[in-house]
C-alpha cells in the first residue's frame, strides 16, 4: 500500500517491551531460586542448611531432628509459599485482565472470602456428609469446597456487574464488598456452630499463614494450583484482546465467552486452593501485577509468568519477615502483606491511569 | 456481504424491522440516516455484536456458522470509540491486529499501518495519552493490520467502520476516507456508518439511508441524495446542490429549514 522503505525511515524503532519482559523473566527466575535457598536456610531452630548440605556431600547421615526440620517443616513450607504466592499473583493478574481494571483482586472483591466460606463449611459441616464420601475425599474436601466457594462468588460477581456485555467496575467493587460481607457473616455463624477441635482448625483462617504447611496440604492443593497455572498462558492473548473491550476482542477472533469461562474457572481454582491451605493472604494479587505492568507493560503473555515468579518470591520474602520480626514467635503473613500492600493499593488509586474508569 | 431480514430488539424495543442489505466488494457502501435510525445498530448486527434475527453472509458464508477467528480473517471492525484498559503503547495496540484471524506475523505491517493513518512517530506513546481523534486512527491502524490485504486467496476482505471520521479534523477526514476508497479500489469492501453527508457524497459508491429502523432509500449518491428523500429522512427541509464542474451533490446547512 505504501512505500515501506520511506515509512520505516521516518519511524523511530518501536520500543520492544516484550523483549524487556523476557529478560525480566530470567532475572525473576534467578531471584526466586536465591530466595528459596535463603528460605530453606532460615528458621527458628538452629538447623543450618549449609552444614546439612556439607554432611550430605560428605556422605554422613543427617541427625533426625535436622532431617525433620529441613524436609518436613521447611521444605513443604517453601513449596507451599511458592504455590500460594504464584497462585495469588496470577489470579490477580487474570482477574484484572478479565475485569479490565488494575484494582480487581480475588482478595478485594470477595472471592477469597467466598473460598474461605467454602473451606470453613467443609471443616464444620463435614460431619453431615456420608462417611464414605468424606473418607474418599480426605484432605481434598477442604480444597474442593474452597474452590466451589471461590467459583460461585466469581460467577455471581461477574453476573451482577456485567450488563449488556459491559462490566461495571464500580458495581463489581461494591458487589464484592457485599459478597465478602455475606461470606464473612455466614463464616461467623459456622464458627459459632463449630466444636473445639474444629475451632482450632479455623483460627488460622483469619490470619493467613504458611505456618501450618505440611506435605499433605501441599499434595492436596498443589495439583489444583499447578493445573490452573498451566491454563493461564493460553488466556494471555485473549486477555490482551479483552483490553479493547469484549466486542473488539471478538472482532479480532477471540472466542470471548469461552475465554472468560476458562479465566473465571482458573481464578477460582487457584484462589480456592491457595485459600484452602494458607487462609486469606491479601494484596499479593494487586501489588505484583501492578509492579510488573509498570516495569514491562501490560502484555499478558509475559505478565502472567512473571507474576507467578514475582508472587512466589514476594510471598517467600514476606514469610521470612513474618518469621523473623518477633522470632521465635511468628507474625501472621497476612499482616506483613497487608502492611506492604495496602499503601500500594492506595497509591494506585491516587495516580489513577487515564484509561481507567471506576 | 449480504444481510437478510435483520431484526434487532434492544430491551423489548424493536430497533430494526427486517432489513435487507447487500454490499459489494470493490465499493464503499455508506450507511446514513438521522440519530436513532438504527444505522449503528445495523452495523453491530452485521459485525455480530448484537443478537439479531435474520442472516448475515460474508463472501457466501453464514457468519453464524464461522468460528471467531475465521470471521476475523475476513473482516475488521472499527467501533466509534475504544477505551483501552491498562497502559498499552500505540504500537502494542496496533500489533493486536496481527494476532487476529490468519493474519501473517509480518511485523512491519503495524508500522506501515500507522504511517497510513498519519501517526508515524506515535508508536511508543501511551494510547491513553492521545486525543480522541488520534485514538480513533490508532484503532483504524489496528483494524487495517488485521485485514491488510484487501483481497486474499481471491476472497475480498471487509472493513466495517462505525463513524470513522466523526472525531477527526477535516484533513484527517479526507485522509481516512481516501484510505477507505483505496481499499475498495484494490478489491476490498468497505461498509461505513456516516454522519457527514458531504463526505458521503464525495466518497460513497452506494448509499443506504435508514429511517426508524427501516431502509428508506438505497442507491448511488445521485439517487439517494435528493431534496425529497433527505427532507423526509431528516425531518427538515434540505436542498441538495451540485458544484458547476462536477456532479457531486453537496448540502449547505445554511439553506436548511426545520
Amino acid at each position: 500500500m505504501t512505500d515501506t522503505a520511506t515509512v520505516q525511515a521516518v519511524e523511530p524503532a518501536p520500543v520492544d517491551r516484550h523483549q524487556q519482559a523476557r529478560r525480566t523473566t530470567l532475572r525473576l527466575t534467578l531471584l526466586l531460586i536465591a530466595t528459596s535457598v535463603l528460605s530453606l536456610a532460615s528458621g527458628a531452630s538452629g538447623t543450618s542448611l549449609w552444614s546439612a548440605l556439607g554432611d550430605l556431600i560428605a556422605g554422613r547421615e543427617l541427625a533426625l531432628v535436622d532431617k525433620v526440620i529441613l524436609f518436613d517443616i521447611r521444605l513443604p513450607r517453601l513449596i507451599e509459599g511458592i504455590l500460594v504466592g504464584a497462585a495469588l499473583a496470577v489470579s490477580g493478574a487474570v482477574m484484572q485482565g478479565l475485569f479490565r481494571n488494575p484494582l480487581a483482586d480475588p482478595g478485594i472483591v470477595g472471592v477469597s472470602a467466598g473460598a474461605g466460606l467454602g473451606a470453613i463449611s467443609a471443616i464444620v459441616l463435614a460431619g453431615l456428609l456420608p462417611f464414605a464420601l468424606r473418607d474418599l475425599m480426605g484432605s481434598h474436601l477442604v480444597s474442593l469446597a474452597a474452590f466451589l466457594g471461590g467459583w460461585g462468588t466469581t460467577l455471581l460477581l461477574y453476573r451482577v456487574s456485567t450488563r449488556n456485555r459491559q462490566t461495571s467496575v464500580a458495581t463489581m467493587l461494591l458487589a464484592g464488598i457485599a459478597l465478602g460481607a455475606l461470606s464473612g457473616a455466614l463464616s461467623g455463624i459456622l464458627v459459632y456452630m463449630a466444636d473445639d477441635d474444629q475451632l482450632r482448625d479455623l483460627t488460622f483462617w483469619g490470619m493467613g499463614s504458611l505456618a501450618g504447611a505440611t506435605w499433605s496440604k501441599v499434595f492436596a492443593a498443589g495439583p489444583i494450583i499447578l493445573l490452573a497455572l498451566t491454563v493461564t498462558p493460553f488466556l494471555a492473548r485473549g486477555l490482551n484482546g479483552l483490553a479493547l473491550g469484549e466486542a473488539a476482542a471478538a472482532h479480532i477472533g477471540i472466542p470471548v465467552q469461552r475465554m472468560k469461562n476458562t479465566a473465571i474457572l482458573s481464578v477460582a481454582a487457584a484462589t480456592g486452593a491457595a485459600v484452602a491451605i494458607s487462609g486469606g493472604i491479601g494484596f499479593v494479587g494487586i501489588v505484583v501485577p501492578h509492579l510488573l505492568r509498570l516495569a514491562n507493560g501490560p502484555d499478558h503473555r509475559t505478565l502472567l509468568p512473571n507474576a507467578a515468579l514475582l508472587g512466589a518470591t514476594l510471598l517467600l520474602g514476606a514469610d521470612m519477615l513474618s518469621r523473623s520480626i518477633i522470632a521465635p514467635a511468628e507474625l501472621p503473613i497476612g499482616i506483613v502483606t497487608a502492611t506492604l500492600g495496602a499503601p500500594v493499593f492506595l497509591w494506585i488509586l491516587m495516580r489513577r491511569m487515564p484509561g481507567m474508569r471506576l | 456481504m449480504q444481510a437478510t431480514d435483520i431484526t434487532v430488539r434492544l430491551s423489548r424495543r424493536k430497533i430494526l424491522h427486517g432489513v435487507d442489505f447487500v454490499a459489494e466488494p470493490g465499493a464503499l457502501t455508506a450507511i446514513v440516516g438521522p440519530n436513532g435510525s438504527g444505522k449503528t445498530t445495523f452495523l453491530r448486527a452485521l459485525a455480530g455484536e448484537v443478537p439479531h434475527g435474520g442472516r448475515v453472509t460474508l463472501n457466501g458464508h453464514d457468519t453464524a456458522h464461522l468460528k471467531p477467528w475465521q470471521v476475523a480473517a475476513l473482516r475488521g471492525v472499527l467501533p466509534q470509540f475504544t477505551p483501552v484498559a491498562f497502559p498499552f503503547t500505540v504500537i502494542e495496540i496496533v500489533r493486536l491486529g496481527l494476532t487476529a484471524g490468519t493474519a501473517a506475523e509480518d511485523d512491519s505491517l503495524p508500522v506501515q499501518a500507522l504511517a497510513r493513518v498519519g501517526l508515524s512517530g506515535f508508536a511508543n506513546q501511551f494510547y491513553s495519552e492521545l486525543s480522541g481523534g488520534e485514538q480513533q486512527r490508532v484503532q483504524l491502524a489496528r483494524v487495517l493490520t488485521q485485514v491488510w490485504a484487501p483481497v486474499e486467496d481471491g476472497q475480498p476482505r471487509w472493513l466495517l467502520l462505525d463513524e470513522p471520521v466523526s472525531s477527526l479534523d477535516i484533513g484527517h477526514q479526507l485522509q481516512v476516507m481516501e484510505l477507505a476508497r483505496d481499499y475498495t479500489r484494490a478489491g476490498g469492501g468497505v461498509i461505513a456508518v456516516m454522519h457527514d453527508l458531504n463526505l458521503t457524497a464525495m466518497f460513497a459508491d452506494h448509499i443506504v439511508l435508514f429511517q426508524s429502523g427501516r431502509i428508506l432509500a438505497s442507491g448511488s449518491p445521485a439517487e439517494v441524495l435528493t431534496d425529497e428523500t433527505l427532507s423526509t429522512a431528516y425531518g427538515c427541509n434540505l436542498r441538495v446542490n451540485t458544484p458547476p464542474p462536477g456532479s457531486i451533490p453537496f448540502l449547505l446547512p445554511q439553506v436548511a429549514t426545520a
